[in-house]
């Protein structure tokens, strides 16, 4: 079994022994002192210095797109856009709807439209403010109400609805039947950037074999290079991604964010170019945290047992799916908590937008179903004057129970001892829930 | 473009600038001081601290033209001898770092705070790092690593 090479003295000992003590991650050292590498960082000789023009409206049709100005910028070495890129303008992690620059329409006001490099980062700043372009707006689909309304243009080619999951379990029926309270909330969470301290970085170059190299700010090199090849028209033995130093991810840089685009204008100047997002790029670009639409039901005997969870989960995935069919299905099945409710039915819906996209966020989708399914057990204890703690420990999944999808909790399942340690410590403290 | 003799570490640094490019991208991209990062390039996030004349100064949004004949301190100065500062040890071996980006500015904070105030209290501490931002730790392990730093007790 491996161990880090600067496992501590009790590591020698045996080899479990260091499992609950601390060890110093590898690297941290190198951080400390300020000697690691972040692609930010790095310089190569000749290299340029790219910048992205973003499209600044959300739904457009792409008329044209002037960069006769800007290639006259000094220092300026090219501008390009999409017929520019030699292979399929198409990439995505899970569905391949995003296009490296945008073609036929815009479809967020994050959509790249055209890129520079420059000698210099003022020269290649300079030159996106001088490409014009000629876009005949389109109706945006700004809210999960738009993206719902049937007369709504659809943003891609198959309607604004890419998906939708279920959840059952028991009859729902006999639960309302069975209920003392019922509460029946509507919640919105919004959109969140995950504003890693790094911004999104590649560094790309041909190596002497004729492999383009990118070095970048990325959770997922393998699947990168999967996207970047076909982008580039580039055999995958032709493309290498090298996983840098990552100055914080949190799930935003499992997508593609500056890898292709680097790429791109390194093959074409044949020159190393540097991409670093500025902090505006990256607020702007690349994917964030979904922004849902949640409609609970939730019923209670008025012994404190819940008696089912009705609910329906709206997804804002943006212009760009991204993983967000996968975060907003596990929305849904964790609409219901940790709790142990007989009788189920949720359904979530993975709705596209023009909003910026969102993607993979530390949580994945749990959070946005905990304000729900908190807010809604906090609302029944005071209905039935039981206290927020009480109710979660006379609900809480227990081994033996199954939760929603039908998974049965062995010994591992700790949510009941830490409401325990919740409530001891409240007691202790003399802190109580109080609601005027 | 301008000449530039700069004071940094100790050691006198001769560059070419233009007086409004920030000393953090003279540090950075001419004289290859990395340690010293860019996290917002606008004066929000404390990445870029370093320390002038003692004082902690974001230097993303200080001109080089405002640092001549001044004393510039960076990440890459802290250690004496080959050997890492105390702040440097401390925060590796407490879990303080973990993707490491604001590291090199939590520790030039945590310097300028110790050289004026060598016990610090735990606020004192939470206070003199307020302006770095940090998305991995939740700040509790840096905070006990400055506490180890100073010799002062962790909670």
């Amino acid at each position: 079994m491996a161990q880090p090479e600067n496992a501590t003295s009790a590591a020698q000992s045996g080899p479990y022994d260091w499992i609950g003590s601390s060890v110093p991650k590898v690297d941290a050292l190198d951080k400390a002192l300020g000697i690691t590498q972040y692609v930010g960082d790095m310089q190569m000789p000749g290299m340029l210095h790219a910048r992205i023009r973003w499209s600044g409206v959300p739904h457009a049709i792409i008329r044209g797109i002037d960069t006769s100005e800007a290639v006259k910028v000094p220092g300026v070495r090219a501008v390009l856009t999409a017929g520019d890129i030699p292979g399929i303008n198409r990439y995505g992690l899970a569905v391949q709807d995003q296009r490296v620059l945008a073609d036929d329409k815009v479809r967020t006001a994050a959509d790249p439209v055209a890129l520079v490099a420059a000698d210099t980062e003022q020269a290649a700043e300079e030159a996106i403010t001088k490409i014009k372009l000629d876009l005949e707006p389109l109706r945006p689909i700004l809210s999960i109400e738009d993206a719902l309304d049937p007369t709504a243009p659809s943003i891609h080619e198959s309607g604004n609805l890419f998906t939708r999951t279920t959840v059952r379990k028991g009859d729902l029926d006999q639960g309302v039947k069975e209920s003392d309270v019922i509460v029946e909330e509507t919640y919105r969470t919004h959109l969140m950037d995950h504003m890693a301290m790094e911004t999104e970085s590649s560094l790309a170059y041909m190596d002497p074999t004729g492999v383009l190299t990118i070095i970048t700010s990325t959770q997922y090199p393998y699947r990168d290079r999967r996207q970047i090849a076909p982008a580039l028209n580039l055999s995958m033995n032709k493309v290498r991604v090298v996983q840098a130093p990552i100055g914080g991810g949190f799930g935003r840089k499992d997508d593609i964010t500056s890898e292709i685009h680097a790429g791109l204008l390194a093959l074409k100047t044949q020159r190393p170019v540097r991409l670093v997002y500025t902090r505006r790029d990256s607020l702007i670009a690349n994917t964030k945290r979904h922004p849902m639409l949640m409609k609970f039901r939730t019923g209670a005997r008025s012994d404190g047992r819940l008696t089912f969870v009705d609910a329906d989960i709206y997804g804002d995935t943006g212009a760009y799916l991204s993983l967000g069919a996968f975060v907003i299905k596990k929305a849904g099945i964790h609409a219901c908590g940790p709790y142990d409710v007989p009788n189920i039915r949720v359904d979530t819906h993975t709705l596209y937008t023009n909003n910026l996209s969102s993607g993979a966020m530390r949580g994945f989708g749990v959070l946005q179903a905990a304000v729900a399914h908190e807010s809604q057990m906090d609302q029944l204890a005071h209905r039935l004057g039981i206290s927020p703690i009480d109710i979660r420990l006379i609900n809480t999944l227990k081994p033996g129970l199954a939760t929603g999808t039908g998974q049965v909790m062995d010994e591992g399942c700790g949510i009941e001892a830490t409401v325990l340690r919740i409530k001891e410590y409240m007691e202790s403290h003399d802190l109580r829930f109080t609601r005027s | 473009m301008e000449h530039y003799s700069l004071k940094i570490n100790g050691h006198v640094y001769e560059t070419g600038a233009e007086p409004f490019e920030s000393l953090l991208d003279v540090l950075r991209e001419k004289l290859r001081l990395t340690g010293s990062k860019k996290g917002c390039d606008e004066g929000e996030c404390g990445s870029c601290t370093v320390l002038l004349d003692g004082k902690p100064v974001l230097s993303c949004i200080l001109m080089v033209s405002d640092v001549r004949d001044r004393e510039v301190l960076t990440v890459e100065g802290l250690p004496q001898g080959g050997e890492p500062h105390p702040i440097q040890v401390e925060m590796t071996e407490r879990g303080g770092i973990q993707c490491g980006y604001c590291t090199p500015g939590i520790i030039m904070s945590a310097y300028a705070l110790l050289q004026e105030n060598p016990r610090p209290s735990e606020d004192e501490i939470r206070f003199a790092i307020a302006g770095n931002i940090c998305r991995c730790t939740g700040y509790s392990k840096i905070v006990e690593a400055l506490q180890a730093a100073a010799g002062t007790p962790i909670r």
